[in-house]
C-alpha cells in the first residue's frame, strides 16, 4: 500500500549514517560500533575476517546436525537444514559473522526505512551471480519473499509471520526493491527478520520451475560463497569455494565437509576429541568439558533461541485458574532443573523473556524474585497459600503429563513430578510419547501437562509474544488467554520507539508471571569446540545457531 | 525335494506377505504426525488444514490403504522399493549404499561367534565341570546378558579416551579401501559375535555332551583312535546340527541387535537407518527396510533347514 507522504520527504537515507544507526542496536552495548564499520562505506562494503592474517586455502572440517527431512531452507525450522545449506545462500542483509549480532549488508548493498516505519527499500548489488550463472535482480528478491511471505498452499514457511505487515513487494528496477507495510513495525524488529538465516534467496526461475516447493530439489542455486560438490544423506556435504563471488575477499577455505553428527550425541563428541572434525556444533556437555582441557582446543558457549517449559491445558479445570498455575510456577526450581540436566544438555536458569536480552530483568534482579530464588522455601510457601486460595489445599491428583521422548525432556519430567508432589501435593503419570504424537496430543488438548521446546527467529519480544503467548498462537500449547497481555503485545509489534517498546517490558513480564501461560525450565545454550587452527568466528555472543553459519569469514591457520 | 522345495517356498512367500502387511497397517495406526519430521517442530505449529491436505495428498498419505499398499507392491516389483518420503531418494539406493556394511557385520559376527564358540563349547564338553569349563560357562553367560549396545558404547569410549581412536565417520565399502572398511565393521561384528558366541558355546557343549556318551564315539575309542579324533571327526560333526539351526535363529538376533550396536559405534549401516527412520517416522524407508530384513531371516532360515540334509544323511525331505 503506498503511503500519501512524497517520497521523498519520507525516506531517510540509511546508507552510511543510518547503517551505523542501526549497527548501533548492538554495537551501544559495547558502547561504540566496530572500527571496520565506522570505516565503511556501505556501497561499498566488502566483508572480511577480522584477523588481517586471514589467509586462503584448506578444508574446514565440521560436525553438525546435517540430515533435512528436506531441502527447503524456507520451509524449515531445524539447523539440519542450515547446517548443510547456509553456506551456498546468501540474504537480504545478514548478522555480522564476526560478532553474531550486527546487522550488515548482503546482497543488499543499503537501505532505506522510512519514518513511519511502513517502507523499507534494499538496493541490491550488481553483478551478483547465481551458482548456475544466472545474474541476481530484485525479481529473484521479491519471489523470495512472496513465497515467504504468501506461501501457496502446502508450503508451510515458520518465518511467514514475521512478515504480516508487509503488503507490496515492489520491483523498482533490477537492483532496487521496497517492501511496503500495511502497518508500521519496529525497524530492529524487521530488518531481524530481513537478517533473519532463514530467509535465504533463491532464483525465481528455481521456484517457478518446482510449483514453488523446494522440498525435493536437493541442490538448487543460490548466490552463496560455497557451491555444491557432493551429498551422502545423513553423512556428508561436501562443498566447495565459488570462485565467482560477489564478496572477492572471501570465502577463505577452499572446501567445506559437514559431517551429519547429531546434536548433543557421544558421536559428535567422539568425532571431535578423535581429530575427525576441526568444528563441533551442539555439543554434549561431557565431551565439551573434556573438550575445554584440550591443549590447542577453544570451546565456547553461546545462548540458544529456545525455552524448554511444560505447558498447561487450560480446559481443564484446575488450569484455567491463575493461582495454581503460579503455584506451580513458583513450586518449580529452576536452578536444579538446570543441574539435572548438566550432562546432557547446557541450559539457563530464566524467566518468560530471554534472560540475556537487553530487556529482560536482569539476572540479579530475576534471582531476587519468587520463581527463580537459589533457595525455593520462600516460592514454595507461596505456591501453597495459592494452592490453598483456589481450593486445592490437599493437591491435586491424577494428572497427565505427556512427556517428549528425549533424553533431556525425560529427565526433567521425573523430577517435577517429585518436585510438585513433595511441595503441593501434586500428583502426576508421565506419559512418554514419540515429538510427532506429542504434537498430536497437545494439538487435540489431550493432556494435562506437557513438556517440550518452543523456539523463536527473532530475540525480539514482538517475535514470541505473538506465537507463545498470542491468542491462538502456534505454539501457545496451553490455550492461553489475557486480554491486557494481548493488547501490550498488539502494541509493541506496532511501536516504532524502541523506548517505549523496552518500557512495555516490565509490565508484559509481570502479567506472566501472576498469570503463567507455560512455565519456563530452562533456556537452552549451545557448546561449540573447535581446533585453534579455525579462525574467524567468534561464537560467544551469538543468539541462536540459525544466522551465522555461512563459514565465509572463517579461515584456518594450518591448512 | 522338488516338492519340498516349493512348499517351503511358498510358506516363506507367505510370511514375508504377512509381514508386509502387518508393518504397513501398524505404522499407519501407530498414533504420531509425520508432518512433525517434515516441517519440523515451528512448521507443523503452523500448519494449516488445507496445508496438511495438499501435502497428504502429495505425499501419497490421502489414498485409501489398499491403494498405498498397491502401489507399494508395485514399487517393489519395479525394484525402486518406493522413495523416501521426505527427501525422494530411492530405498533401493540406500540398500546398494548402506546394505554392503550390515551385511559384512552380520557375516564377521556369525565367523566371530563360530570361531569362538566352537572351541570353548568343545572345550567345556571334553572337560566337563572343570575349571576351562567353568571360566567358559561365566564368560557365555556373561556376554548373553550384557546388552549390545551398552557394550559397544564401552568400547567406543575405552577406545576414544584411551587411544583418542574413533571409527570412519563415513561409508567405506570393502572393495574401496578394506583397511578403513574393517575399521568402520569390526567393532560391531566383534560385540555381536561375543553374544552369538555364547550361545553356539553352550549349545556345543551340551550337544558335545550328549553326542560324546554314544556308543559310536565309545567304539572309536574302543578302537584306539586318538581323542581328538575321536572328538572332531566323530563326535562334533554330529553335534553341530543344532549348533546350525540356532545360527539360523541367531541371524535374526543379530539383524535386530545390529540396530541398536550400529547406532551406538555410529556405523552408517542399514540399521542405523532403520533408527533414523523410525525416529523421523519416513514409513516409506521403514516398511521396506522391515521386510527387507524379513526376507532376509527366511531367506536364512529356509538354507538352513535346507542344510540338514547335507549335515546329516539321515534326512530326507519329503
Amino acid at each position: 500500500m503506498a503511503d500519501p507522504v512524497p517520497h521523498k520527504a519520507r525516506m531517510s537515507p540509511v546508507s552510511r549514517r543510518s547503517f551505523l544507526q542501526t549497527l548501533g542496536v548492538a554495537g551501544a552495548a559495547a558502547g561504540v560500533a566496530p572500527a571496520f564499520l565506522r570505516r565503511a562505506d556501505a556501497q561499498e562494503f566488502m566483508l572480511k575476517a577480522a584477523d588481517p592474517a586471514a589467509k586462503p586455502g584448506g578444508t574446514l572440517r565440521f560436525g553438525i546436525l546435517n540430515a533435512p527431512a528436506h531441502f527447503d531452507v524456507h520451509q524449515s525450522g531445524t539447523i539440519s537444514n542450515l547446517g548443510g545449506q547456509a553456506p551456498m545462500y546468501d540474504l537480504l542483509i545478514r548478522r555480522d559473522p564476526r560478532d553474531g549480532n550486527t546487522i550488515i549488508p548482503d546482497l543488499a548493498h543499503k537501505w532505506e526505512v522510512s519514518p513511519d516505519g511502513k517502507r523499507y527499500t534494499f538496493y541490491l548489488r550488481k553483478g551478483v551471480k547465481f551458482h548456475d550463472g544466472a545474474e541476481m535482480t530484485a525479481e529473484d528478491i521479491r519471489a523470495t519473499y512472496e513465497r515467504i511471505v504468501r506461501p501457496p498452499k502446502g508450503v508451510v514457511i515458520p518465518r511467514s509471520s514475521l512478515f504480516t505487515a508487509v503488503g507490496d513487494i515492489v520491483v523498482v528496477d533490477p537492483y532496487k526493491i521496497e517492501f511496503r507495510l500495511t502497518e508500521p513495525r519496529p525497524r530492529a524488529y524487521m530488518l531481524g527478520a530481513f537478517a533473519s538465516g532463514w530467509n535465504v534467496i533463491v532464483r525465481k526461475k528455481t521456484l517457478d520451475d518446482n510449483g514453488g516447493n523446494l522440498r525435493q530439489v536437493m541442490n538448487y542455486p543460490g548466490t552463496g560463497p560455497f557451491r555444491h560438490v557432493s551429498r551422502k544423506d545423513k553423512e556428508v556435504w561436501i562443498q566447495e569455494k565459488n570462485p565467482n563471488y560477489w564478496n572477492k575477499n572471501l570465502p577463505y577455505v577452499d572446501r567445506l565437509e559437514i559431517y551429519n553428527l547429531p546434536a548433543f550425541s557421544p558421536e559428535l563428541g567422539s568425532a571431535f576429541l578423535s581429530g575427525k572434525v576441526d568444528y563441533a556444533r551442539i555439543m554434549d556437555p561431557i565431551s565439551w568439558r573434556k573438550a575445554k582441557e584440550m591443549p590447542g582446543v577453544t570451546a565456547t558457549a553461546m545462548n540458544q533461541s529456545v525455552i524448554q517449559a511444560y505447558f498447561f491445558n487450560m480446559k481443564r479445570k484446575p488450569f484455567a485458574d491463575p493461582r495454581v498455575r503460579r503455584a506451580l510456577h513458583l513450586a518449580t526450581d529452576r536452578h536444579v532443573m538446570v543441574d539435572v540436566v548438566k550432562d546432557t544438555a547446557p541450559m539457563q536458569v530464566g524467566g518468560f523473556v530471554y534472560p540475556f536480552h537487553e530487556w529482560s530483568t536482569p539476572k540479579a534482579q530475576l534471582e531476587k524474585r519468587l520463581g527463580y530464588q537459589k533457595d525455593p522455601k520462600a516460592a514454595i510457601q507461596e505456591a501453597k497459600k495459592l494452592m490453598a486460595a483456589a481450593g486445592y489445599p490437599n493437591g491435586l491428583k491424577n494428572l497427565d503429563f505427556v512427556v517428549r521422548d528425549l533424553a533431556s525432556f525425560k529427565l526433567w519430567a521425573v523430577a517435577i513430578q517429585a518436585m510438585l508432589k513433595d511441595t503441593l501435593n501434586v500428583e502426576s503419570n508421565l506419559r512418554v510419547v514419540q515429538t510427532s504424537q506429542w504434537f498430536e496430543e497437545a494439538g487435540s488438548g489431550n493432556f494435562d501437562l506437557a513438556i517440550s521446546a518452543i523456539v523463536s527467529s527473532l530475540m525480539d519480544p514482538s517475535d514470541y509474544f505473538t506465537a507463545w503467548y498470542g491468542k491462538g498462537g502456534p505454539q501457545n500449547y496451553s490455550g492461553w488467554t489475557n486480554e491486557e497481555f494481548h493488547s501490550l503485545a498488539h502494541n509493541l509489534e506496532r511501536e516504532v520507539d524502541e523506548n517505549k517498546r523496552k518500557a512495555m517490558i516490565p509490565r508484559a513480564e509481570e502479567i506472566l508471571e501472576n498469570d503463567p501461560p507455560l512455565v519456563p525450565v530452562a533456556w537452552e545454550q549451545i557448546y561449540d569446540a573447535f581446533y585453534n587452527r579455525v579462525r574467524g568466528q567468534n561464537a560467544t555472543k551469538f543468539f541462536g545457531i540459525y544466522d551465522v553459519t555461512r563459514w565465509d569469514t572463517v579461515w584456518m591457520a594450518q591448512s | 525335494m522338488q516338492k519340498y522345495l516349493l512348499r517351503r517356498a511358498l510358506f516363506a512367500l507367505g510370511t514375508v506377505i504377512g509381514v508386509s502387511i502387518i508393518v504397513f497397517v501398524v505404522l499407519r495406526i501407530l498414533p504420531g504426525d509425520p508432518l512433525v519430521a517434515l516441517l519440523g517442530v515451528e512448521g507443523h505449529s503452523k500448519m494449516t488444514p488445507a496445508d496438511r491436505a495438499v501435502i497428504m495428498r502429495d505425499l501419497g498419505l490421502s489414498d485409501s490403504l489398499p491403494v498405498q499398499y498397491v502401489r507399494w507392491m508395485r514399487d517393489i516389483a519395479t525394484g525402486q522399493l518406493g522413495k523416501s518420503f521426505f527427501r525422494g531418494d530411492t530405498v533401493r539406493d540406500l540398500i546398494l549404499h548402506r546394505g554392503p556394511l550390515s551385511a559384512e557385520i552380520a557375516f564377521l559376527s556369525l565367523v566371530i561367534s563360530w570361531i569362538i564358540g566352537l572351541p570353548v563349547g568343545v572345550l567345556s564338553a571334553i572337560r566337563p565341570n572343570g575349571w576351562a569349563d567353568a571360566v567358559a560357562r561365566l564368560l557365555s553367560i556373561l556376554f548373553i546378558a550384557i546388552p549390545g549396545f551398552w557394550l559397544s558404547m564401552l568400547v567406543v569410549l575405552a577406545l576414544l579416551f584411551w587411544f583418542g581412536y574413533k571409527a570412519p565417520l563415513l561409508v567405506v565399502h570393502v572393495w574401496e579401501n578394506p583397511w578403513q572398511n574393517l575399521q568402520l565393521v569390526i567393532g560391531p561384528a566383534v560385540v555381536l559375535g561375543l553374544a552369538q558366541g555364547a550361545y553356539i558355546a553352550r549349545m556345543s557343549r551340551s550337544c558335545l555332551l550328549e553326542v560324546i556318551r554314544e556308543d559310536y564315539v565309545r567304539t572309536a575309542r574302543a578302537k584306539g583312535a586318538v581323542e581328538s579324533a575321536v572328538v572332531l571327526r566323530h563326535a562334533l560333526p554330529n553335534a553341530l546340527l543344532p549348533v546350525v539351526t540356532i545360527s539360523g535363529v541367531l541371524l535374526g538376533f543379530v539383524l535386530g541387535g545390529s540396530v541398536a550396536v550400529e547406532q551406538a559405534f555410529g556405523v552408517p549401516g542399514l540399521g542405523r537407518s532403520l533408527v533414523t527412520a523410525i525416529s523421523e517416522r519416513d514409513i516409506i524407508v521403514v516398511q521396506n527396510l522391515v521386510l527387507f530384513y524379513a526376507l532376509i531371516f527366511v531367506a536364512v532360515n529356509v538354507l538352513v533347514d535346507l542344510s540338514y540334509a547335507w549335515l546329516d544323511p539321515r534326512i530326507r525331505y519329503q
